[in-house]
C-alpha cells in the first residue's frame, strides 16, 4: 500500500513540473512585452539573453512570493490570501511598499465607486 | 494601456506552487505520522481574492521594470545603446535585496 501512494505523489509532481513549464512560457511572453516597452522608454535596445534572465528570475520570484503570502495568510489563520498579505511581502523596501499601498488604495477606491458594497441598508417600504 | 501581467496567469502560478507545497507536505506527514502535520496541511491557503491577484501582478510588473530601468542606468553610463548581461549583473544584488 505505501509504495502505491509514493508513486502517485511522484506522478503528481511530474505533472506539476509540466504545468509549470507551460506557465513559465506564457510568463516569459509577458516579460518580453514589459521589458521591451520599458527599454524603448529609455531609448535603448535590450539583449534577448537579458530578457530571458529577467524572466527566469521573475518566475522564481513569483514562486517565492506564493510561498510568502501563503505563510502570512496561514499565520493570520486564513485560507485565502488578501491584499495586505501581498503588500506585507514587500516590507524589505519602503519605496516598494509605498508603491503597492497606493496601488491597492486605488483599487479600493475604484471598488467603492462601482458600489461593490454587499450590505445595503433597507429603505422603508421595501419587501419584508 | 500599460503592459502588465495577466492576473489569471499569476494566480495559476500561485495555485500550482501551493499544490506542490501541499504535495510535499503530505509526503512529509506520511513519514512523520504526527497530528501536527495533519493540521498544517489543512490550514495552508488555497485561494486569493481578485484584488490580491491584481496587486501581485503589479508587484511582478514592478520587478521587471525595475530590473530593466536599473540596468539601463548602467548601459547609459557606459555610453551603450543596448542593455547587455553585464549591465544586468551589476544591478542584480541590490535588486534581489530590495524585493
Amino acid at each position: 500500500m505505501p509504495m502505491e501512494d509514493n508513486e502517485a505523489v511522484y506522478e503528481k509532481l511530474g505533472e506539476t513540473e509540466k504545468r509549470f513549464g507551460l506557465l513559465r512560457d506564457r510568463f516569459r511572453l509577458s516579460v518580453i512585452a514589459i521589458s521591451e516597452a520599458e527599454a524603448k522608454k529609455q531609448g535603448l535596445e535590450i539583449a534577448e539573453s537579458v530578457v530571458a534572465c529577467i524572466s527566469d528570475l521573475a518566475f522564481k520570484f513569483t514562486e517565492v512570493l506564493a510561498n510568502d503570502v501563503g505563510l502570512f495568510a496561514q499565520h493570520a489563520g486564513r485560507k485565502s490570501i488578501n491584499m495586505e498579505d501581498v503588500i506585507l511581502s514587500a516590507h524589505r523596501n519602503e519605496h516598494l511598499l509605498g508603491l503597492l499601498r497606493s496601488f491597492s488604495n486605488d483599487l479600493k477606491g475604484k471598488e467603492q465607486k462601482i458600489g461593490k458594497t454587499r450590505k445595503r441598508p433597507l429603505k422603508e417600504g421595501t419587501l419584508s | 494601456m500599460e503592459n502588465t501581467f495577466d492576473s489569471d496567469l499569476i494566480y495559476s502560478i500561485f495555485k500550482l506552487a501551493w499544490s506542490r507545497k501541499a504535495a510535499e507536505k503530505s509526503e512529509e506527514t506520511e513519514l512523520n505520522e504526527t497530528e501536527v502535520g495533519r493540521t498544517s496541511k489543512k490550514n495552508w491557503p488555497t485561494t486569493a481574492n481578485s484584488n490580491a491577484q491584481k496587486v501581485s501582478s503589479e508587484l511582478l510588473r514592478i520587478f521587471v521594470t525595475e530590473a530593466v530601468q536599473r540596468a539601463a542606468i548602467i548601459t547609459e553610463a557606459e555610453g551603450n545603446h543596448k542593455i547587455e548581461a553585464t549591465h544586468l549583473e551589476r544591478i542584480l544584488p541590490q535588486l534581489l535585496l530590495d524585493f
